[in-house]
């Protein structure tokens, strides 16, 4: 499902694949359809990608210049036919990378992780993301990280790209002239737009991109006979989600067996791109894309999830007992009351104790203006910190030891989620210190 | 609080305990669960709740009855016992404030001079007692104000009694005691 996920991701993913698995027969005995267990799974896994606890993973996984190149049949690294030389001359800090031959024709190799950009990608190779989307580059490309703003800095020779799966995120891909200004944001934009065949495609597209559909028609006999051509641009995010949703769109016919994650992408991106389109013209939108897509997941999850942590349901119950409680308190003290009061004032040795008794009254609400020094509030001081810190940084976990001297706290845990900065961690043992 | 001695001895007041009652049954599970800084011992069957403003640590029974441990004067015991109160009536008791006694005051001081133990316990035969095996203080007794006073060769005093005042007058008391039993050589 995905492929290249954090750990945390996979644990929970896996959790939730063994709880479905084990729900299965369940569900069938009870004659429930398939369909609705299968709901549940996309539900569930919609709801996690939402709350971005182990999305960064993921993110940060596309994001990362995690490229396996395959080179077509008969390409070498040494061969200076094609671009070679300009191959991957590519940035400052690159350098070379191992060489895997594939078994057949292909040969791949992947990029270093710490590749940075740009990247001149020669003709004919195709790109392998991370997480598993192809490009085929028919023209050589300089791959760069771009900023969501950034407009293709000059009309550029034409440049094509094209894609055969579902495209998700994916890095700009932009004529090599640019941009030295070459922002080193961690999101990649997808530069591509799917134009041809599709005629939904149209308006929005060209009226961005006119010089590149000239070229378009001089490439388009080179390809093969893929369903999609692409063209490529470095693009504002709106245009490029706007693109991709068509794209996404278009493709939805084409690609065969789309995973799961696709199509919540597809929803999802949906919705950000609107959000997009007015955060962009407020001002120039400088954060990465992928940025806005976490404040659109934050959006979002704010409209749509209404069970969890926003369930008003349990706590009706938990006031309903202490009121109970109180009650019956309430009585017995009433009765007790004027026994006490005599008491209160003989065995009382404090001053102030006897001349508050003497003047309190006897009230069905003994605790507060009672024969008690203890007047309601104003008199005795609350806490002055009563919540130093309210965090939304919790553990979940189990405990071996948990040991104080003083102050000084020592913790020793096992088995165990930490939730820290919106995002989880698993543990199976920590050891922690703490001062009170 | 200690006039009458010539040369002014520090008496340094380390802990207080106080108790109160709240006249009313406390669930400590409830405490637990919602209270704040709260440590719950159900092995015991108490719960301590710690103080920040005033450090204090106390106690408390479900029968209501709080121990309050900590503080560093009678006074600082008492706002802490009411800040207490007031917490536990915040979580929903119907907390009455009642019966504050301050029932253990710990103070320490030191002479300027060193002690010699057995001689101090060789005049004070019955209230005095020594055993270096055992503790290597000497234990002084004042049976009328209750107090106790450990006494040790450096010249260190650890003095306990039921109120501060106490503590001083017994302070007052012994002092004369150890100066006639003090080491001339070092101070």
């Amino acid at each position: 499902m995905l492929t290249n996920t954090g750990p945390v991701a996979k644990l929970y993913l896996s959790i939730i694949d063994d709880v479905i698995d084990s729900m299965k027969e369940l569900f069938l005995d009870e004659g429930i359809e398939d369909r609705v267990l299968d709901d549940l799974r996309h539900l569930w896994e919609s709801k996690v990608l939402q709350s971005k606890a182990i999305d960064d993973h993921r993110r940060n996984n596309i994001n990362s210049s995690n490229f396996v190149l395959q080179l077509p049949a008969g390409y070498q690294q040494t061969e200076p036919d094609l671009a070679a030389p300009a191959v991957i001359p590519a940035a400052q800090n690159f350098n070379s990378f191992p060489v895997k031959k594939n078994s057949g024709p292909l040969a791949t190799f992947s990029l270093p992780a710490s590749l940075a950009y740009p990247v001149q990608i020669p003709a004919g190779v195709t790109l392998q993301t991370a997480s598993g989307q192809l490009y085929k580059v028919n023209v050589p490309v300089v791959v760069s990280q771009a900023q969501a703003g950034q407009q293709p800095a000059s009309h550029p020779p034409p440049r094509v790209t094209e894609w055969r799966d579902a495209p998700a995120l994916q890095p700009a891909v932009v004529p090599p002239h640019p941009v030295p200004p070459r922002v080193p944001e961690p999101s990649a934009l997808p530069a591509s737009s799917i134009t041809h065949p599709r005629p939904s495609l149209p308006l929005c597209q060209e009226s961005s991109l006119p010089h590149i559909d000239l070229t378009l028609g001089d490439n388009e006999p080179t390809p093969p006979p893929e369903p999609v051509n692409v063209s490529t641009t470095a693009s504002p995010c709106t245009q490029l989600l706007d693109l991709q949703i068509r794209a996404e769109e278009a493709l939805a016919q084409t690609t065969k067996g789309r995973d799961i994650y696709d199509i919540l992408k597809e929803v999802i991106e949906k919705e950000t791109e609107k959000v997009e389109r007015s955060r962009d013209v407020a001002a120039g939108n400088s954060s990465s894309r992928s940025e806005a897509a976490l404040q659109d997941y934050n959006a979002l999850s704010d409209i749509i999830q209404l069970d969890g942590p926003a369930d008003n349901s349990d706590h009706e119950e938990d006031e309903e007992v202490p009121l109970q409680e109180n009650d019956f308190l309430g009585l017995i003290n009433a009765e007790v009351i004027k026994a006490l009061q005599e008491e209160n004032e003989s065995s009382d040795s404090n001053s102030v104790a006897s001349s508050s008794s003497s003047s309190g009254g006897i009230d069905e609400l003994a605790d507060v203006e009672e024969g008690d020094p203890l007047n309601s509030g104003d008199d005795v001081v609350e806490q002055d910190i009563p919540d130093l810190f309210d965090t939304d940084n919790v553990i979940v976990c189990q405990y071996d030891k948990i040991h104080r001297s003083k102050n000084r706290w020592k913790f020793h845990l096992k088995d165990g989620v930490i939730c820290y900065g919106g995002r989880d961690y698993v543990f199976s043992k920590a050891v922690g210190e703490a001062e009170w | 609080m200690d006039s009458s001695n010539d040369e002014a001895v520090d008496i340094i007041i380390t802990n207080v305990v106080a108790t109160f009652r709240t006249r009313c049954h406390l669930n400590l599970r409830t405490i637990a669960l919602e209270g704040i800084n709260v440590i719950y011992k159900p092995e015991v069957g108490k719960v301590l709740m710690k103080l920040r403003k005033p450090r204090i640590t106390a106690s408390i029974w479900s029968s209501g009855k709080i121990i309050c441990t900590g503080a560093t004067s009678e006074d600082e015991a008492k706002l802490g016992a009411r800040r207490l109160a007031r917490c536990l009536q915040k979580l929903g008791f119907k907390v009455r404030f009642s019966a504050f006694k301050v029932v253990n005051v710990l103070a320490v001081c030191s002479m300027p001079f060193s002690i010699h133990l057995v001689d101090f316990t060789k005049n004070n035969r019955p209230i005095a007692s020594y055993e270096p095996e055992l503790h290597p203080a000497a234990t002084y007794r004042i049976k009328n104000i209750k107090a106790t006073v450990q006494v040790f060769s450096t010249g260190s005093l650890t003095i306990t009694g039921p109120n501060v005042q106490n503590v001083a007058t017994a302070v007052e008391q012994v002092y004369p005691l150890l100066f006639e039993c003090r080491k001339p050589l070092c101070k």
